[in-house]
This record gives C-alpha cells, sequence and structure tokens, in this order.
C-alpha cells in the first residue's frame, strides 16, 4: 500500500523502522505515523471506538483520531495519527477487552438500545443502584493504563517572548509570519505539525523565505494550547513548554475537515479527503484501491486531483450540491469518473467481516428515487469545514454565523488579537495567501513595526461548507461524535427530552466531552439542535472554548516546577547532628533530632528533659524579623498591634498581638525597644513575609516618619532555655545577664553582636539571641560547645511544641483559626480598646456586646486515663452536638497527664467543668477544663524566681 | 557548547540603606546616586543599585562608608545575601527557564537594574555582557541561598545536556 516516491514526502525510505501492533511485526519508515505506517502496512482497524468498541480506522491523520489512541509502553493514549514511529515500538490499542482481534467489548454494540443518550444521568438517579453503576463504570471506562513506576519527568518550561506570535503555519500563517517579520517584527511561527505548509503540500518557495528569515523563530511539532490575557499563549512541545507572552497574536489555525453523517459512516476505510492527502503527499500511502468521493465543496476537486494522480481509481463523486460550478463537472468529465450531483451517502456497506467499507448506497438528496450501489474500499469526505478557533474565544473574540461560508467567523476582535485563513472563512488558496499578509502587516504595525498594508481580499465565491451534511436512517449507527459514539438519534432524543440549549445537550448527551473536544462532532450537533428547534446555527451558539485546546501531557503538566526552600545558616550543623527534618512553610527545620537506638518520642522527651532540667537550644530563626524606625515608630506599632507600644520603656519587650480589620488574630511575637525611635519585633514564621507585606501597605496609607526593614533573613536566631542556659551563655557574652525577664539588651556573643532577649515560651530562663546571619553558625557552634559540659541538648519544633503546650501557650494558625478574636483566644488581657485605633478595634468593638461562640481554653485528661488519647482537631460534644474541638494535645511528661488546648462553648469553659471529646472510633473520653499554664502556673521559672 | 559559570560574590562587602533621606545621605558621603529607580551605577570595585525610589544597595568595598552615622529619614538594611555572578553562552536559556523577565529585551546600556521572582525565589538582578557573552549579578535572600544555587546549577547542567530541547534542531 505504500506509493511510489511522492514529491515532498515525509518519509525517510532509507530508514526502516521495525515495530510491532498487538503483538504482529511490521516496518515502516523514519517520518512516518504510527498509523500511517500501519495502513501502509493493511492495517485497516486502528482501535475501537470507546462505547460500542466498533472498529475504527483512520479518520483525520490530523491529531485528532481519538479512536486510533495506543498504549506504547508505559505510555497511555498515544495518538497514532500524529505521533512519529521509532524503531522497536510495541504497540496496543487502548479500548478492548482482551485484544483488538477478539475484543469481548465488541458486542457492547448489540445492547446500543439500552445505553440511550444520557445514559449515566439515568442510570445514577436510582440511589439503590449507584453502586452498582459506579463499579460497573469505573471498571469499563478509562482509555489506556497508566505504569505507576513511571520515573517523574521534570519536562523543562520556559518563558518566551516575540513581537508577533504566529499561530499555523499553512498558506496564511506563512504569509502572515513573512509579512509581519518583513516589517521588522519579531516573530514566533508555531504549528504542530513536523513540517511547515499545513494543508498545502507544497508552497516551498514560501517556506523557504520563512525559514530563512532573520526575524522568524519557527516552532514546529508545537501545539499552541491555550490563550491566556495580555497574548500569553502557552507552546506546548513534545518536550517543553513554552510560555510565550507576545505583543501581537496572528491566529491562522486553519480549520478542522468536517466529517458526514451516514449510516456506517465510522467504518474503517472511510475518512476525510484532507486525511487521504495526508497519507499519499507526506507518508507515500494509498489509502485505499477505489474510492467514492463525496464532496460538497471546491476542496473536494482539489484533493481528487491528488487522489487520480496517487493513481487511485475513483469510482465516482457523490455531490451533496445539486449545481456543481462547471469547472469541477469538467474535472471529472476529462477522466470518465462519475457525478451524482445532488446525492448522498445513505449507508456504506461494511465488508463480510465488518472491520471495512465495502460499497456505499447513495440516494438523491431531495427525491424519493432508488437507491444505488457503488462497491468501494474507500470513501473519502469533503463536505465542509468547522474554525479551529478556541484560541479565538478564549482570547475574547466575538464571533459571528457567517451563512456565506456556514462557519462562524471572527466578529470583533481583542486588541492585538487577528485572524486570517479558513479561521477567518477565507478559504481559497490565493486568498488565504493574501489573509495572511494583511494581518501579519496588522499585527506588526500593532507593535510598532511599519504601517498596515492595505490589501483586498476577495470574497468567496461559494461556500466551501455544506450546511447539512446530515443523512438520517432508520437504523442509526450514523455517527456524529465519534469520541462517544453518539449517533444522530442520541441528539434528537436529548433535544425531545428537553435537552434544547447547547450547553445543556453537550452536558447530557456528552456531544464534544471525548478527548478530541467536539472537533469533528460540535458543528453537526450544533446543526441538529438548529433544525430541531428552528433556529441559525448562530442562534444556537457553540459551546464555551477553555483552555487547554488540545490535551497537554501529564509528563509537562507535572513537570519541572519551583518549590523555593529556606534554610537557616544552621542548617548544615543540624544535618550533622541528626535532624529530621519537617517543612515550616518554605523552611525546613529539625522536628527533633535522632538519637541512635530511640524512638522518635523517645527523642523529643529528651530533648523536653534537657530544657526542663538542663540546658537546651532550639533555632528559631525562621520567625519574622522587622525592625522599625523613626519618631512615629512607635505610634505605627501602636495603630498595627492591640496592646500598647508608646509607653514600652527602652531595653523592654513586649508580646505583641496582630488583628486583621475584622478582629480576627494573624499573627503574634515580640516587640522589642531598643530606644525611642528603634523597635526590632518578631513575627510567626509562617506570617513573615505577610506581616511585612501588610506593615508596608499601612506605612504608605499612615505617612508616619518611619520605615521597616525586613531582617528575617539577615538574622539567626537561637532560644537557648533552661535552668543552666544562664550559665552556659554566661561564658560567652559579655552583656550583663542580670536583666530581667522581658527585657531586651545589645552585647556580644562568642564576640559577635547581638540583640538578647529575655523570653519564656518554652517556661524556662531563656534568651533569645538575635545574630546577624553571617555569624549565625559560629554562636550555634560556640554555645553547643560551651554547653557540653551540661549536657546542652540542641532541641526541635516537636519539643518546643510541647514545652509551650505544658505553659499554655497557643500557636498562631494551630490554636487560632480564621475567625478567632483574642477574646476567643484568652487573649482580652492583650487587647487595650482605650487606645484611640488599632487595626481590627471597630470590629472588636462590633463584636464585644455580642456572646461568644467560644472559647480557648486547657484541658487535661485524667491521670488514670488509659487507651487512645485525642487527637488534635477531635470534636468536643455536648449534649449530642459539637461543641468545640481540640488544637493542641500532648502527653506532658513534666505532669504525667495528657494536656491539651480546646475551643469550647463558653457555658463549659470554666475550670473545673467538664467536657467530651469523640475520637476517631466514635468513643468519647472525658477532659477536664484546668487553668492555664499547666506546668509552673506562676510563671517563676522564667523570671528566674525560683 | 560552553557551561554557565557560577560565582559566589556572597562574601562582597555590602550594605543597604533606605528612607525618605537615603538618597541624600549617600550623596552626602560622596557617592554617586542613580537617578531612576531600578537603575545602577559602577563603584570603584562594586556599584550602587537604586532599588526603588528610597532604597539603595552598595556592593563592594565602597560599602563601608555606609557605617557613617545615620540621619533622621535614613534606615540601614542589614544585608545578608546570597549573591552570584552567572556567566555564559546558555545564560539566557536558564533566565527564561527560571525567570518571566525578558532580559535580552533590556538596554544594558541603562544599566538596569530588575527585581523579580527566580525560580520562585525574590531577586535583584543585575544584567550585563562579559567578553561577547551575557552575565548577570544576582542577589537573594541568603536563607533561600543553597537551595537557590542548587536549583539554577541544577537547570543549567541540564541545558547542556544533549537530550535538552533547547540543543535539538527547533529553532528557538
Amino acid at each position: 500500500m505504500r506509493l511510489p516516491p511522492q514529491s515532498g514526502e515525509w518519509i525517510v525510505r532509507s530508514k526502516p523502522h521495525g515495530f510491532r501492533f498487538e503483538g504482529r511485526g511490521y516496518t515502516g519508515f523514519e517520518g512516518d505515523t504510527i498509523a500511517s505506517a500501519l495502513w501502509a502496512g493493511g492495517v485497516r482497524v486502528l482501535g475501537h471506538s470507546f462505547k460500542y468498541h466498533r472498529p475504527r480506522g483512520i479518520l483525520s491523520a490530523a491529531n485528532h483520531d481519538v479512536n486510533a489512541l495506543m498504549q506504547a509502553g508505559g505510555t497511555p493514549n498515544v495518538r497514532a495519527d500524529a505521533t512519529p514511529l521509532q524503531a522497536g515500538m510495541s504497540l496496543t490499542a487502548v479500548n478492548t477487552y482482551g485484544s483488538l482481534e477478539r475484543d469481548a467489548g465488541r458486542f457492547l454494540g448489540w445492547f446500543a438500545r439500552f445505553l440511550p443518550v444520557g445514559f449515566y444521568y439515568k442510570a445514577f438517579h436510582s440511589k439503590r443502584l449507584f453502586p452498582l453503576w459506579e463499579r460497573m463504570f469505573r471498571a469499563m471506562t478509562g482509555l489506556g493504563r497508566v505504569d505507576f513506576s513511571t520515573p517523574r519527568l521534570r519536562t523543562p518550561k520556559r518563558y518566551g517572548f516575540c513581537d508577533v506570535l504566529v499561530v499555523g503555519a499553512g498558506p496564511s500563517g506563512l504569509s502572515a509570519a513573512l509579512a509581519a517579520a518583513e516589517q521588522g517584527a519579531d516573530v514566533v511561527l508555531v504549528d504542530e505539525n513536523a513540517r511547515l505548509g499545513g494543508s498545502t503540500h507544497g508552497a516551498t518557495e514560501l517556506i523557504s523565505k520563512v525559514t530563512t528569515h532573520p526575524n522568524i523563530r519557527v516552532f514546529t511539532d508545537t501545539c499552541a494550547a491555550g490563550y491566556y490575557a495580555d497574548h500569553w499563549v502557552p507552546l506546548v512541545e513534545r518536550d517543553r513548554i513554552s510560555k510565550m507572552r507576545a505583543r501581537a497574536v496572528v491566529v491562522a489555525a486553519g480549520a478542522y475537515e468536517q466529517p458526514a453523517v451516514f449510516r456506517n459512516n465510522d467504518l474503517p476505510g472511510i475518512m476525510l479527503a484532507s486525511a487521504a492527502q495526508r497519507l499519499i503527499r507526506r507518508y507515500a500511502v494509498r489509502p485505499a484501491q477505489r474510492v467514492v468521493v463525496l464532496a460538497a465543496n471546491a476542496d473536494a476537486y482539489r484533493a481528487l486531483a491528488d487522489f487520480i494522480d496517487a493513481g487511485i481509481e475513483v469510482a465516482a463523486v457523490i455531490d451533496l450540491r445539486e449545481a456543481v460550478p462547471t469547472e469541477q463537472v469538467a474535472v471529472l468529465a476529462a477522466r470518465g469518473i462519475p457525478l451524482h450531483a445532488g446525492h448522498a451517502i445513505v449507508e456504506a456497506l461494511p465488508a463480510a467481516d465488518g472491520k471495512r467499507v465495502a460499497g456505499v448506497k447513495l440516494a438523491p438528496v431531495n427525491t424519493a428515487a432508488p437507491v444505488t450501489e457503488i462497491p468501494c474500499d474507500g470513501i473519502l469526505v469533503s463536505v465542509g469545514w468547522a474554525p479551529a478557533a478556541p484560541l479565538l474565544y478564549q482570547a475574547g473574540t466575538k464571533m459571528r454565523y457567517d451563512a456565506g461560508v456556514h462557519q462562524f467567523v471572527p466578529d470583533t476582535l481583542p486588541d492585538g488579537v487577528f485572524a486570517c485563513g479558513r479561521v477567518n472563512g477565507v478559504h481559497e488558496p490565493e486568498s488565504r495567501l493574501l489573509d495572511g499578509e494583511c494581518a501579519g502587516s496588522a499585527a506588526a504595525a500593532h507593535c510598532g513595526f511599519g504601517t498596515m498594508k492595505a490589501i483586498s481580499v476577495p470574497a468567496e465565491t461559494a461556500s466551501p461548507t455544506h450546511p447539512w451534511p446530515i443523512v438520517p436512517h432508520p437504523k442509526g449507527k450514523n455517527f456524529i461524535d465519534f469520541d462517544e459514539d453518539l449517533q444522530l438519534a442520541d441528539l434528537e432524543n436529548a433535544i425531545q427530552e428537553g435537552f434544547d440549549n447547547i450547553e445543556l445537550m453537550k452536558r447530557y448527551s456528552t456531544v464534544g466531552m471525548g478527548p478530541s473536544q467536539g472537533k469533528h462532532s460540535n458543528m453537526n450537533a450544533l446543526r441538529v439542535l438548529a433544525r430541531a428547534t428552528g433556529s441559525t446555527p448562530g442562534e444556537v451558539g457553540t459551546t464555551t472554548a477553555r483552555p487547554f485546546f488540545h490535551p497537554v501531557p501529564m509528563s509537562h503538566l507535572a513537570g519541572r516546577g519551583f518549590t523555593p526552600e529556606r534554610r537557616t545558616p544552621m542548617h548544615a550543623i543540624h544535618a550533622t547532628a541528626g535532624a529530621v527534618w519537617m517543612p515550616a512553610g518554605a523552611w525546613q527545620r529539625p522536628e527533633y533530632y535522632a538519637v541512635a537506638g530511640q524512638s522518635r518520642e523517645e527523642c523529643i522527651e529528651g530533648e523536653v528533659r534537657a530544657v526542663r532540667h538542663g540546658v537546651g537550644m532550639i533555632d528559631v530563626g525562621t520567625l519574622g524579623k522587622l525592625e522599625i524606625r523613626g519618631p512615629q515608630a512607635a505610634e505605627f506599632l501602636e495603630r498595627v498591634y492591640i496592646s500598647k507600644y508608646v509607653g514600652l520603656k527602652v531595653g523592654m519587650t513586649r508580646y505583641a498581638v496582630m488583628c486583621d480589620e475584622s478582629g480576627v488574630v494573624i499573627d503574634d511575637g515580640v516587640v522589642a525597644r531598643l530606644a525611642d525611635d528603634h523597635f526590632y519585633f518578631t513575627t510567626t514564621t509562617s506570617g513573615a513575609a505577610l506581616i511585612y507585606r501588610e506593615l508596608s501597605r499601612w506605612n504608605t496609607l499612615w505617612k508616619l516618619d518611619c520605615g521597616i526593614v525586613n531582617l528575617t533573613g539577615a538574622m539567626a536566631v537561637m532560644n537557648l532555655a533552661g535552668p543552666k542556659a544562664k550559665t552556659v551563655l554566661a561564658s560567652l557574652t559579655d552583656a550583663d545577664l542580670s536583666f530581667p525577664y522581658l527585657a531586651v539588651r545589645e552585647g556580644s556573643v562568642a564576640g559577635v553582636p547581638a540583640r538578647l532577649l529575655r523570653v519564656g515560651f518554652v517556661g524556662e530562663w531563656g534568651v533569645e539571641i538575635h545574630v546577624p546571619a553571617e555569624h549565625g553558625a559560629a554562636v550555634w557552634d560556640a554555645l553547643m560547645k560551651a554547653g557540653q559540659a551540661h549536657g546542652i541538648r540542641p532541641f526541635g519544633v516537636e519539643a518546643q511544641r510541647l514545652l509551650r503546650l505544658e505553659k499554655g501557650h497557643l500557636i498562631i494558625g494551630q490554636d487560632t483559626d480564621g475567625l478567632t478574636t483574642p477574646g476567643e483566644a484568652a487573649l482580652d488581657w492583650a487587647v487595650k480598646m482605650d487606645k484611640p485605633f488599632f487595626v481590627g478595634q471597630r470590629s472588636l468593638k462590633a463584636i464585644a456586646g455580642k456572646p461568644r461562640r467560644q472559647q480557648l481554653v486547657g484541658f487535661m485528661l485524667s491521670a488514670d486515663h488509659a487507651g487512645e488519647a485525642p487527637k488534635e482537631c477531635h470534636l468536643v460534644i455536648e449534649n449530642g452536638d459539637i461543641a468545640g474541638r481540640v488544637t493542641s494535645i500532648a502527653w506532658s511528661p513534666s505532669l504525667s497527664r495528657h494536656i491539651g488546648l480546646a475551643y469550647v462553648q463558653p457555658d463549659i469553659a470554666q475550670a473545673g467543668q467538664k467536657f467530651s471529646i469523640r475520637l476517631s472510633d466514635g468513643s468519647m473520653v472525658t477532659a477536664n477544663v484546668v487553668k492555664t499554664p499547666f506546668y509552673d502556673p506562676d510563671n517563676l521559672r522564667q523570671k528566674e524566681a525560683t | 557548547m560552553s557551561a554557565i559559570t557560577f560565582e559566589n560574590v556572597s562574601r562582597t562587602p555590602r550594605a543597604g540603606v533606605k528612607g525618605p533621606g537615603a538618597a541624600a545621605w549617600l550623596a552626602a558621603l560622596d557617592l554617586p546616586v542613580p537617578r531612576a529607580p531600578n537603575t545602577w551605577l559602577p563603584l570603584p570595585g562594586g556599584l550602587i543599585a537604586r532599588l526603588g525610589l528610597t532604597e539603595f544597595l552598595v556592593d563592594g568595598s565602597e560599602a563601608a562608608k555606609l557605617a557613617a552615622p545615620l540621619v533622621p529619614g535614613v534606615y540601614p538594611v542589614l544585608r545578608q545575601d546570597t549573591a552570584l555572578v552567572l556567566h555564559g553562552a546558555r545564560l539566557n536559556e536558564l533566565l527564561l527557564e527560571t525567570c518571566s523577565v525578558d532580559f535580552r529585551a533590556l538596554d544594558l546600556a541603562a544599566r538596569p537594574v530588575v527585581l523579580t521572582s527566580m525560580a520562585g525565589v525574590g531577586v535583584t538582578v543585575i544584567p550585563g555582557e562579559e567578553g561577547g557573552m551575557p552575565c548577570c549579578r544576582i542577589w537573594c535572600d541568603g536563607t533561600y541561598g543553597e537551595w537557590f544555587f542548587e536549583t539554577l546549577a541544577g537547570v543549567a547542567g541540564e541545558l547542556t545536556q544533549p537530550g535538552h530541547p533547547c540543543n535539538q534542531g527547533v529553532t528557538a
């Protein structure tokens, strides 16, 4: 079935490729697609249809043949009609039970009448049968086999830039690219085919000009997959995505040739005329021996010339039009090919095995004349086109139905978007070149390159598309949607059932919802709906076109992504010390430090013991660190935090809680006053970037005389805590460590300038040591060395969580949520409503008089509690209703009890009251409300008053 | 095919300053002040970059001048950046794979300073050319530094692999 060498053929005959399909060996050539190589090898059935498992062959050979999806090793759903053949490929059809030849699913067609349109809707209507259908559909649906051992591909993504992006390298696209480039624009030309030229199968001179032009970059084998704001178009290549930002876009995407609808129009051997042309001109493959051409436009007769040149016997031309133009009639008369004008194919006749076409039945379109039969092994259809307009729709183009060409064409294009060629309703070859030149020139001019050429594009003299290429048949199997096996009657029934709007009909019938996304079905479906409802196609309209325009491989979507990771200056030290990492926002933090022979829990308990009885140190450099200077710095802090800072003494710190304008707690930290006009303050780890941004915004709005500097990454911080911490620090600092709890001092630690904040987050004598990041590792090392004699241990986030819980200190984001007010979080004491203003004050005033919804309380389980303990987020249940939730809970080694924090209803929030917590298995555990802190309730240890 | 070279210049002295009085204060220290935001000027052994209307970065030995006493409206910015100098024929491709800014469209004669995101990390970039090949100086928050370097180096390594799309026949 391979033809003699064709001018400009894509195959390389000197490079044969052996491959296997369904277990049998074949040979193709480099440059073949899988489908062309199989067709050349005499294979007619490339796959089975989705629903009825009907045999299917080549339809478009244009990357839309979704019935020829194949499994290639671990890669499912390889499109055989567009995927280059590779030596050694092993392929199978995806939608079969068993094999393509012995597909058990082929009997499903017998049950077609039990699979009516809207079958999914109807099946799942019954609640009782829902599980049955679900199991059945899950077993039957899905295409291909996912190989879970497939390695993660880091498919690159890149940004690209150009002045003019031209989508489509057919005649109009080539012409547009050249015109834009000639005017000086930097042009990117994209085409999904492996070579330029589109459907012209020639245009050598034009292609040569384009490929040698210094202003034009060409992307072949590349799909412009969608249109996003500001002319941003993802270009999907085989091994990369380029996110192309253009200043103007020319859509020259062409049109999809459309099938005709008649009984058995899906038999292998029935294909679009353009598909047959591709087989002949690109791959030198004979589409069939003896064909019938179903025509309705000039393109059919141009294709006919290709068929005759290739030596294909044309048994007859059946033209849907009554009046065939004289020059087209002459083409046939010169070759003695019979013409059946005003006729349609009413049925394609299958061969005895049912797996290929063996003839046609034709009849006049408008009269009830006898049916004629013509034997053939191929039917080549050229009855019209649908514009490849998804990118235009996505760009916001207003389209209108042009009855002159029977297709939707751009009516109003967005700024910087241009259209040309078939997608613009221009089909004649010479006109397409002119239309492209016009669009390219306009696009370049839009970008400031030259002036737009005044070019007149002749109007189409005849419609390239037939308005009704559809023939009903009482026995059906006249398919409108080849993806979903939808027949004409299915759509008519859907409309009759009331789904008489294009969007409703689409969802109910699933027309256009298959892998080809309606490229061959939407227009005919729309025509059926228009005729049934007495509307015009323009009134029916089209469904919404959303990105992606064409399926994008998961390997691209899940390709290389960037997830930035922050590491504190002590990261390497922690790693050496056995840190087990946990993510905290972008940060990597030690969850705990592994000790050989100890479990995670034992390690954490050991770290807790070190802090409670000796000395421990934690890296808290992930905290947000901000500095504010200026005469109105205190005023600024007064406005953004709920407490007071104007009166804060120099050398002292104060806990700081921040609310948003709705009075919800969003952050906390410590504010240290270093001078009258100089404050240094911390934020939560997760809130650092957000809070800096928010404070910068307020500062811009308020125009106070102060400036904020973000030092989060510039300062390293470690919290040294425990009864022996002071002794350890004293050996390395010149600072007087007798300064009180909540004070701040500046001094040096291990010879490095440091800020020392006396804090009590973990409930022991503790000091946060803030040093420039470049010195962080050295200071940490020095402290660890100085602490060796005292049994110092680094402790991680989990130990800190436990230590702070024993003190009843909350963690913003864990013990609060997006609705928590300071009062609910037991932070009333920090709210200074007598201030003139702070962010959130007005909201807090508004809710002050309302009953409180919930209250954060400390709780303990009974000392003799055995069995499973509640977990964070377990619900508090009161009288059968949800009355709160646990936010923190842990086993306290210091108290030998389970302790926790929970939100509960205010009526059960008093110390001494009990409430019930429901575990995952439904059982209930009783908790006792207790005052916090659980540990060292008078805070004597952190104040060093013991 | 030449590789992209990475030079870690984080140890270079640098200091920052911001505030409404910053420009005048720098001028009083005899430092040239870039007139336009997002531009830079050379200094002996370094450069001064204007990062916005009122924020400046001094990179190099002249940074020591910023230890001078502050005046009202001037706020020091402690700079503990990771600083890299990248150079090589493939640099533009590396930038295209990690950053949405079109560096090739910039007029280097105007000495642009670009504040943007690269591989998801906030960066300050000064593009340039050296020996006929593109180069750029990049500063980022030091806590992102290791990851940032590893990531860029990884992408740069891929660019020189034979199978990488930018090394195939496609013109791009």
